[in-house]
């Protein structure tokens, strides 16, 4: 025998031929299709990364939402309460855009001269504090950290003021997409998810059914929770700054509030602009001490860690620290200041699935093992 | 509701709908057409093949099944783990009901004997529904109850016959032996 192999003995030399070509073009049909496929998920990729973030609000919103449109429909049709919340909604929007819009242009110009200026007084105190350690430290000479920092607030300033018409275009877009969208997850979001569940085959569908109903359920009372709790945050910040002299009270209120969203870290972000305000304006006096207290004592440690964590977020949803900084580090790889924001709540629902799975597994004792175990080969 | 009024007031329900399939089953009896029409959207239509196993037994249970056409078979494990059949169950009949409102583990096995339609409804649809329309979950509940407690007073009756029955063996039964 000359062919090698056992497949192949008694075989013809054509049939081999055939065989040869057919695989071939199997391969050269693979690679091909692999190549258009890499493509098409670029494609698809591109395409998903302009509904990421309206997709995302959208279903924050709808959470929030939910419970009031369930609320009211004990009354109304589905439809129907789902527009008396938008006309609340929008009521309470446009009062409060009545409100802000004249703060926000006053803000606005201020910012632009005062930002320099706490920019020089950084560096000042930078300066101060190099000359400081020069003198203990002499080693340290050759590092120039005042123009270091001069350079980094610079570039902050220019990020904001070519940044800001870009984003407010982007924020036009999601004031169209965002309660569109929120509307038919309200509206239909059941029914999505009815339809999702049922393509699951009969012998998982009930339990795929119930476990959807368990991690929406989890997943809402989590979601609604962080924002109240970040809303109640951004409103004793903003409470407590404007008993001072401090500018721009609403704003660092409701910067506070969005950066508590992020644990750990983003308390600590929260607080800098406005500890830099207070110390380039009031100085180091009574009153930036009570802004100092006011983030620390008693926004982060006395509301947010004894009284709203308690009452509105589960321990369960709690993350190890060191996760909390992968989800921040990824997010913001992936999609910048929002993908940090919002990086740690989307770890943090994973981790609720994968719980409630594990507790649904724990309550019928299903482990595989234990099933096998009482039952003979 | 007087059937007349009900007639000029009400769509009637469609002969082959979902919801006049439900109209027809015990625990659904005290629903009004609009309430089974709500029904008839929280409920699951299923299609199973013959010989396909609908659950079993151990296995999570949280909800019951009714069966729109076909037909299914219970089966139950004897200690040495051989299957007997407990029961057939035909079109109109349900089973599972238990665990549509106490998630339990399935006390036995079910299996369709040949290409079957049912209709699950499960607790998670019924929570929700509890939420947005108490008083239509409440009529549901109560249709479950009464289905429940008639099988419990059955069963007890059955109870307390087969330990009469078992005082008997016991004392003309030692004769024998």
């Amino acid at each position: 025998m000359t062919l090698p192999g056992q497949i192949l003995r008694g075989w013809t030399r054509g049939q081999v031929a055939l065989a040869f070509l057919v695989l071939s073009a199997a391969i050269a049909c693979g690679l091909s299709i692999y190549s258009s496929a890499s493509s098409l998920i670029g494609l698809g990729r591109a395409a998903f990364s302009v509904l990421f973030l309206p997709l995302l609000l959208s279903l924050v919103l709808t959470f929030l939402l939910d419970p009031l449109v369930s609320k009211l429909e004990k009354l109304f049709s589905r439809s129907g309460s789902i527009f008396l919340v938008y006309l609340l909604t929008l009521g309470l929007l446009i009062q409060s855009i009545l409100w802000l819009t004249p703060h926000w242009q006053e803000f606005w110009q201020n910012l632009g001269t005062d930002f320099p200026r706490y920019i020089a007084r950084l560096t000042e105190f930078t300066k101060d504090l190099m000359a400081a350690l020069h003198s203990r430290f002499p080693l340290i000479e050759g590092y120039d950290l005042p123009l270091k920092v001069r350079l980094w607030g610079e570039q902050l300033m220019a990020t904001i003021l070519a940044e800001t018409p870009k984003s407010a275009m982007k924020v036009g877009g999601l004031l169209i997409l965002v309660p569109l969208f929120t509307f038919f997850f309200l509206r239909d979001g059941r029914r999505i998810l009815r339809a999702c569940v049922s393509l699951a085959p009969n012998r998982q569908f009930e339990m795929v059914h119930d476990l959807s109903y368990l991690v929406s359920r989890q997943l809402s009372q989590f979601i609604r929770g962080r924002i109240l709790e970040a809303i109640i945050v951004g409103l004793v910040v903003a409470a407590g700054l404007s008993l001072t002299d401090i500018r721009y009270a609403p704003m660092l209120g409701i910067f506070a509030g969005v950066t508590n969203l992020i644990p750990y870290i983003g308390p600590i972000i929260g607080m800098v602009p406005g500890i830099l305000i207070a110390f380039a304006d009031l100085g180091v006096g009574g009153q930036f001490w009570w802004i100092v207290i006011l983030y620390i004592l008693i926004a982060q440690v006395l509301v947010d860690n004894f009284i709203l964590i308690p009452i509105l977020i589960s321990r369960v949803a709690n993350l190890h620290p060191l996760l909390v900084f992968f989800a921040i580090i990824i997010g913001g790889k992936l999609y910048g200041v929002i993908g940090m924001i919002i990086g740690v709540p989307i770890v943090s629902t994973i981790k609720i699935a994968i719980l409630e799975i594990r507790t649904y597994r724990r309550t019928f004792s299903l482990p595989e093992s234990a099933m096998e175990g009482d039952r003979p080969a | 509701m007087d059937p007349l009024w009900s007639n000029i007031f009400r769509r009637k329900l469609e002969e082959d709908s979902l919801a006049y399939f439900l109209s027809h089953l015990v625990i659904f009896a005290e629903l009004s057409p609009n309430e089974l029409r709500l029904i008839e959207g929280l409920a699951h239509k299923r299609n199973y093949r013959a010989h396909e196993t609908v659950f079993e037994e151990g296995e999570p249970g949280t909800g019951m099944y009714m069966i729109r056409s076909g037909s299914v078979t219970i089966y139950a494990k004897d200690a040495q783990g051989q299957e007997y059949e407990l029961t057939r169950l035909a079109a109109g009949d349900f089973f599972g009901e238990t665990t549509l409102t106490a998630p339990a583990p399935r006390g036995a096995t079910a299996r369709t004997n040949e290409p079957t339609e049912l209709i699950g409804l499960f607790r998670a649809d019924l929570l929700s529904l509890v939420a947005t329309k108490p008083e239509v979950a409440s009529n549901i509940l109560l249709g479950l109850t009464r289905v429940v407690s008639e099988r419990l007073q059955a069963a007890s009756l059955e109870i307390r016959r087969l330990h009469h029955q078992l005082g008997q063996l016991n004392t003309t039964g030692k004769i024998e032996t």
